[in-house]
């Protein structure tokens, strides 16, 4: 499967943060977002465009919160409390604990639902 | 000069004023002068795990606000020639001491002692801001618990947010047996949330709650494993190098008998 970006979100501005983001820590940006780091739980991104953890996922991250469907979140380590894509909001399976070491994945909206699947970079 | 450390957790019952007390206490025994001070102001503990409750006339406010001399609030231990104890007021209100005061607090004593070891209450209102806005290094308390862990990383978030940039890390309360069935969280599983330094593990005993009922530090009793623990924690703060103890159960005599048998 070959992951597609947007490019109308590909020329949104991006923010860098290149520290964890730590509970209770937050960033808001209509563009896109960055982090190199962690975000463990608790902490809060909500993005206009794309999201990207250089780390673990653990916490809450809304990208393309504007209403961008073509919007997706990646990390390296995909473990999120609560992922929103636009207006789409999914959780991991109740009872399912952090599995640990795996592939980076990324999810995005494909036919109306939010789907995560192994990263696979651009083609 | 000496050094103003913080304890300090985020949520409440972690251990902080146990580990005030004991790691205060076990500088002390290393020949360091130390003063505690406990700035939870309204709930104070820590002169009771110490056994001075009954000895406090002037306290926190008092001497900030200049009711007292400084030197008349300080209790001096019962059992330590250089141990001495800051209490914080128990009828008076939470704002009653400014950050300010704080600072100016904690430059005093820090001329006077080689360690001020500030007793920091539960939550990040005032009484925080207050704990840390004298301190130039942080110990974050926590326990192997999920809740423990949040309130941890978001202590250290604010912590590095008011420029105390390396806190180091003590994990309170762990029981080896429930990591080891996959159970209870373990240090790694700790540290891969919160990567920050380690500066001791701390086992779960029940000699902690005979001691803190006493009113006598666990570190001065030489059988205590939560007391070693804190001995070994005093010694890193004092900038010497000691591995992490075993936290492997004690074994019984009995088994400890069989075991020689067997090698012979």
């Amino acid at each position: 499967m070959v992951n597609k970006w947007s490019a109308a979100l590909a020329n949104k501005p991006t923010v860098l943060y290149e520290k964890s983001l730590r509970s209770g820590q937050n960033i808001n940006f209509d563009g896109n977002v960055v982090i190199l780091g962690d975000v463990n739980p608790g902490a809060e991104i909500v993005a206009g465009g794309h999201i990207l953890v250089m780390g673990s996922l653990r916490g809450l991250v809304h990208a393309g919160a504007l209403g961008d469907e073509d919007a997706t979140v990646t990390a390296l380590h995909f473990a999120p409390t609560q992922l929103r894509i636009a207006s789409h909001i999914t959780r991991p399976p109740d009872g399912n604990v952090d599995e640990g070491a795996k592939p980076p994945e990324y999810a995005r909206i494909q036919n109306d639902t939010v789907v995560i699947e192994e990263y696979q970079p651009p083609r | 000069m000496g050094k103003v450390i913080v304890v300090t957790s985020g949520k409440g019952g972690v251990g902080k004023t146990t580990t005030t007390a004991n790691v205060g206490t076990a500088l002390a025994m290393l020949g360091k002068k130390i003063v505690m001070v406990d700035t939870d102001i309204g709930l104070r503990n820590l002169d009771v795990v110490l056994g001075l409750e009954n000895r406090i006339v002037y306290d926190l406010v008092d001497a900030v606000r200049g009711n007292c001399r400084l030197k008349q609030a300080l209790i001096k231990d019962k059992r330590l020639e250089n141990l001495y104890l800051l209490p914080a007021a128990q009828t008076k209100d939470k704002t009653s001491v400014t950050t300010d005061q704080m600072m100016e607090l904690c430059s005093k004593l820090k001329e006077e002692f080689d360690f001020v070891v500030i007793d920091c209450p539960a939550g990040i209102e005032h009484g925080f801001k207050n704990a840390i806005a004298g301190a130039e290094e942080a110990v974050v308390v926590t326990t192997p618990e999920v809740s423990a862990v949040r309130d941890a990383d978001r202590i250290i978030g604010l912590l590095e947010a008011a420029g105390i940039t390396e806190p180091r890390l003590i994990i309170n309360r762990i029981r080896t047996n429930m990591v080891k069935t996959g159970d209870m969280m373990g240090v790694d599983d700790i540290l891969d949330i919160l990567a920050v330094d380690l500066l001791g593990i701390v086992p779960d005993d029940d000699a902690i709650v005979i001691s803190t009922n006493k009113g006598e530090p666990t570190v001065f009793d030489d059988n205590s494993r939560p007391g070693l623990a804190f001995r070994n924690i005093a010694r890193r703060l004092n900038g010497d190098e000691v591995p992490l103890m075993n936290l492997e159960e004690k074994r019984s005599f009995f088994s400890r008998m069989k075991a020689m048998f067997k090698s012979e």
